[in-house]
């Protein structure tokens, strides 16, 4: 079964008090179900806000970057038969329903290079 | 220790023609890659490179298609490496660079969310 990475952006309001608690709480429900039904491989984490930048010539950019709504916010990985299915499961996805949008991109094939 | 997160950025805008040789070698690298950090324990997931199209589902469940790889904000691949700080994450990160030859790898702290 092809494996999807979720790349979630822009979740204003999934850091506002009122609604973070009722964000974990959709968050936690969706893992759940994905988890029981198997299609969620990995519920992934968010990722914090300030970061660093490795360029070509190896110099470093640090971060924050949160000011940017392009920021990635965080990810999660599932399996899915095709990117229909998948799209359909980011649809469901706390993320989407809170205000961010989620990037549903397929993991290219590096099982060669994992053996 | 924390763990990290390693984002290509950028697609391989002109993927230079290899020659059997060259991509053996480089399959070689890559695979000595995974087992060194595998071995010294800061490897927790090689990751994959994303397939470059892939489709954004909008908080309006709208859905809009790829390919992206023309942004800036392209996501190419993903890795996730284990670090006592964020410098060392960046000096892994010039490892991978140099490994691969070029790139540009943005460096983010998991937030352990729900943990």
């Amino acid at each position: 079964m092809p494996k999807y990475m979720f790349v979630y952006r822009g979740c204003e309001n999934c850091h506002e008090p009122e609604e973070m608690q009722k964000f974990m709480q959709l968050w936690m429900d969706w893992i759940q179900v994905g988890e029981e039904a198997g299609w969620l491989i990995d519920k992934g984490d968010g990722l914090e806000p300030d970061g660093a930048i490795v360029n070509p010539d190896l110099s470093i950019t640090d971060g924050p970057f949160a000011e940017s709504k392009e920021l990635v916010g965080g990810y999660s990985m599932v399996e899915a038969a095709n990117i229909a299915a998948a799209i359909e499961l980011a649809k469901g996805s706390p993320i989407a329903v809170s205000g961010g949008t989620v990037e549903v991109r397929a993991l290219a094939n590096v099982e060669m290079a994992n053996e | 220790m924390d763990r990290f997160m390693f984002l290509q950025r950028g697609g391989c805008e002109d993927p230079p023609e290899l020659t059997a040789q060259q991509m053996e070698a480089g399959m070689k690298a890559w695979m000595d890659w995974v087992k060194n950090g595998t071995e010294e324990g800061w490897l927790v997931d090689p990751g994959s490179p994303l397939s470059k199209t892939g489709v954004v589902v909008n908080p309006d469940m709208s859905v809009t298609d790829g390919p992206f790889a023309e942004s800036k904000e392209f996501v190419g691949g993903y890795t996730v490496v284990e670090a006592p700080d964020m410098a060392a994450a960046c000096e892994l990160a010039k490892q991978t660079i140099k490994l691969a030859g070029g790139g540009k790898i943005e460096v983010r702290k998991f937030a352990n969310a729900g943990e």
